[in-house]
C-alpha cells in the first residue's frame, strides 16, 4: 500500500529528513500591462509541509501556480523551485519531479483516461505501475471512455491521478476538489493525509477553508496580488468560534469577556449587539442570563468562512 | 501507441486526415474524370480566348490541356491545390497551435517533463506527415482512376516530382501558420497572417501574369516558387525548394525564439 502509511511513514519522515525549500518565491511582481496581478510576492514551502493558497476570486491564486510551473515568467524578482531559478524555457527540467492539477484542467478529449495516463507514463523516467494501480482503485476512474465524454469530476479524478501517479517530491494543485463529489472529496484528502505522512510537499490552492484547514500545515492568504497572511492552520483554528447576535431594549449593552469582532448597531429602540465569542460556553451562559432587556438572540458556528472574511476585511481596512 | 506527442497528435487528428485526404482525393478524382472533355473539346479555347486578361491567367494556358500529365499540373496543382490544401494547412496548424493554448490543453502538456522546443517541433512533424498522407492519397486517385480514362496516364518520376513540391508548399503554409500561432498564442493573429501569406499569393500569381502594376510583386507569392506545368516539363529547380525551405526554417526559428519564452495563457 503505497499512500497508505500514515503511522509508519511519519516516524520515517520525521527522524530521517532535514526540511530543504523546495519552492521559494523572492519579491515576484507579475504586471499585465498596467495591472500588477502579483506584488512583490515572497514566500517559501519546504519540504514536508502542506500549504494551502486562499483568496478570492482574482487575487492571483493561478497566476503564481502559473509563476512557479514556468507558464509565465515573473516581471520583477525570482520563482526557485528545489533551488534552481524557474523561467518558462527550462521549466521543464524541474517537472518531472512536480505533479500538477487543477479544477479547470484541460485534458485531452479525444483520448480515453487510460490512454492518457499511459502517454504520461511515457513522458516520465521509472515504474509507477504500482502507484498507478493504486491510485486508480482509490479514486475509480472511468477508464475506457473518453476524456471529453466524462462529467467535470470524472475528469478531476483523472486529473488527480496524473498528478500524483509519477511519485512526485511536489504536488502543485490548484483548486484541486472542485467538481468532486463529497466521497471523493474525502478520498482526496485521505490521500494528502497520506502523502503529508510520507513527507511529501503539497502546495494547494482551494475556495474551500475546512479542507484546507484539515490536511495543510500553513496557509497563505492572498488578496489582490499580495500575501496578506502566512499563519498556521492552527492560528486559522482559534479563529473560529461561536457568532452571537443579541437584540435588546437596553443600549448600554457591553460585549462578554472573550468577544472578538464586536459591532452594536442601534435602531430606535432596539440595539443589536454582534460578537465572536472563543470562550468557553459555560462562562456565555451567565452573561447571555444578565442582559437587560432580551428580546432575540441567535448563535451560530463562527466558521473558517467567517475566519477568511473577517482576516480579508481586516486587511482592507489597514489598507 | 500514445508514446509522444507526435503519435498523439496523429492520433487526435485521425478523422481530420480522412476527411480531408478523402476531400483532396475525390476533387483529384473529378479532375481526372473532367480531362477526356477539356482537351477534346474546342468550344473552351474559344471560350477562354474572349475572355478578359485577367480571367484567362485563372485559367492558364490552353495548350497544357492536351495532355494528361500538364492538364493535371495546370488545373489542379497549379492554383487548386494549393489554395485549398492551404486552407487545410491553416485549419490543421491553427488546431496545434492557438486552439490548444485556448482552450488551456497547452498548459497541461508543459506541466510534463517535455520541453516547449520539442512540443513545438513534434507538433511540426506531425503537421508535415499529415500533409505527406493527404498528398499520397493524391497519388493514390491519379493512379486509381487515370488507367480508366483515355490518355490518362502520367510518368511516375513526374508525379511524384510533382507531389512532393506540392506537399513542400503544403508545409510552408502550415509551418507559417504554425510558428504564428506558438509565437503569438492569438488566433487571430495567426489567422491573419496565413491568410494573408496564402490568398496575397494566389492573387499576386493570377493576376500577376495579367495586371501590370502587380507584375513586379508577383515574385513575392509563394505560388511563383511552385510552377507546376514547368515542374512536369524540366524538373524541380532547386531555388524553389530553397525558398521554401527558408521560409520554413526562418518560420520555425522565430516560432521557438519567441515560444519559449513567452508567457502561456
Amino acid at each position: 500500500m503505497l499512500f497508505a502509511c500514515a503511522e509508519t511513514c511519519e516516524v520515517y519522515t520525521n527522524t530521517m529528513s532535514t526540511p530543504k525549500t523546495v519552492i521559494q518565491l523572492k519579491h515576484v511582481t507579475k504586471q499585465w500591462g498596467s495591472l500588477a496581478a502579483l506584488n512583490d510576492v515572497s514566500f517559501k514551502v519546504q519540504s514536508g509541509e502542506i500549504v494551502g493558497f486562499v483568496g478570492a476570486n482574482g487575487a492571483g491564486k493561478t497566476t503564481t501556480i502559473s509563476a512557479i510551473l514556468g507558464f509565465i515568467g515573473a516581471t520583477v524578482g525570482t520563482v526557485e523551485l528545489f533551488g534552481e531559478k524557474v523561467e518558462p524555457q527550462s521549466a521543464h527540467k524541474l517537472h518531472n519531479r512536480i505533479g500538477y492539477a487543477a479544477g479547470d484542467m484541460e485534458l485531452p478529449a479525444k483520448l480515453t483516461a487510460r490512454q492518457y495516463f499511459s502517454f504520461l507514463l511515457h513522458q516520465s523516467d521509472g515504474d509507477y505501475a504500482d502507484q498507478y494501480k493504486e491510485l486508480v482503485q482509490r479514486f475509480k476512474p472511468e477508464l475506457g471512455k473518453k476524456i471529453g465524454t466524462l462529467s467535470r469530476g470524472n475528469k478531476q479524478k483523472i486529473a488527480l491521478i496524473a498528478a500524483f501517479m509519477t511519485d512526485p517530491d511536489v504536488v502543485i494543485l490548484d483548486e484541486p476538489t472542485s467538481g468532486l463529489d463529497p466521497v471523493m472529496q474525502e478520498a482526496f484528502l485521505g490521500l494528502v493525509r497520506d502523502l503529508r505522512a510520507r513527507g511529501k510537499t503539497i502546495f494547494m490552492s482551494s475556495h474551500y477553508l475546512t479542507e484546507v484547514a484539515d490536511v495543510c500545515s500553513r496557509v497563505l492568504l492572498m488578496r489582490e496580488g499580495v500575501i496578506i497572511q502566512d499563519v498556521s492552520a492552527q492560528q486559522l483554528l482559534k479563529r473560529s468560534g461561536k457568532q452571537v447576535h443579541i437584540v435588546t431594549g437596553y443600549k448600554a449593552i457591553r460585549p462578554p469577556k472573550g468577544a472578538s469582532e464586536v459591532k452594536t448597531t442601534t435602531k430606535g429602540t432596539k440595539t443589536t449587539l454582534s460578537f465572536v465569542y472563543n470562550g468557553p460556553a459555560d462562562e456565555l451562559q451567565p452573561w447571555i442570563a444578565s442582559v437587560k432587556q432580551l428580546l432575540d438572540i441567535e448563535i451560530t458556528e463562527y466558521n473558517l468562512e467567517g475566519a477568511f472574511k473577517s482576516l480579508y476585511e481586516s486587511e482592507e481596512k489597514s489598507s | 501507441m500514445m508514446r509522444s506527442v507526435y503519435l498523439k497528435t496523429l492520433y487526435d487528428k485521425r478523422w481530420f486526415i480522412f476527411g480531408w485526404t478523402l476531400g483532396l482525393m475525390a476533387l483529384t478524382a473529378l479532375m481526372v474524370v473532367f480531362f477526356p472533355a477539356m482537351h477534346q473539346d474546342g468550344s473552351l479555347d474559344a471560350l477562354v480566348k474572349n475572355m478578359p486578361p485577367a480571367f484567362q491567367g485563372l485559367v492558364g494556358s490552353l495548350a497544357d490541356l492536351n495532355s494528361f500529365d500538364t492538364y493535371l499540373a495546370s488545373q489542379l496543382f497549379d492554383i487548386r491545390m494549393p489554395l485549398i490544401a492551404g486552407i487545410m494547412a491553416i485549419i490543421l496548424a491553427l488546431g496545434l497551435s492557438t486552439a490548444e493554448e485556448e482552450r488551456g490543453e497547452l498548459r497541461t502538456l508543459l506541466s510534463l517533463p517535455l520541453s516547449r522546443v520539442r512540443l513545438l517541433f513534434e507538433k511540426w512533424l506531425a503537421l508535415c506527415s499529415i500533409m505527406a498522407i493527404s498528398v499520397l492519397g493524391v497519388v493514390a486517385a491519379i493512379y486509381t482512376i487515370g488507367p480508366l480514362i483515355e490518355g490518362g496516364s502520367i510518368e511516375l518520376s513526374a508525379l511524384l516530382r510533382l507531389v512532393f513540391m506540392t506537399w513542400l508548399i503544403m508545409v510552408v503554409f502550415g509551418t507559417v501558420t504554425l510558428a504564428a500561432g506558438f509565437a503569438t498564442g492569438s488566433r487571430a493573429a495567426a489567422n491573419t497572417l496565413s491568410i494573408l501569406v496564402i490568398i496575397g499569393s494566389f492573387i499576386l500569381t493570377t493576376f500577376g501574369q495579367s495586371v501590370d502594376w502587380l507584375r513586379d510583386f508577383e515574385k513575392f507569392s509563394l505560388l511563383h516558387y511552385f510552377p507546376a506545368v514547368d515542374i512536369i516539363k524540366n524538373g524541380i529547380d532547386i531555388v524553389d525548394v530553397v525558398v521554401f525551405c527558408s521560409v520554413i526554417v526562418v518560420s520555425l526559428v522565430a516560432a521557438v525564439v519567441i515560444f519559449r519564452r513567452r508567457d502561456i495563457a
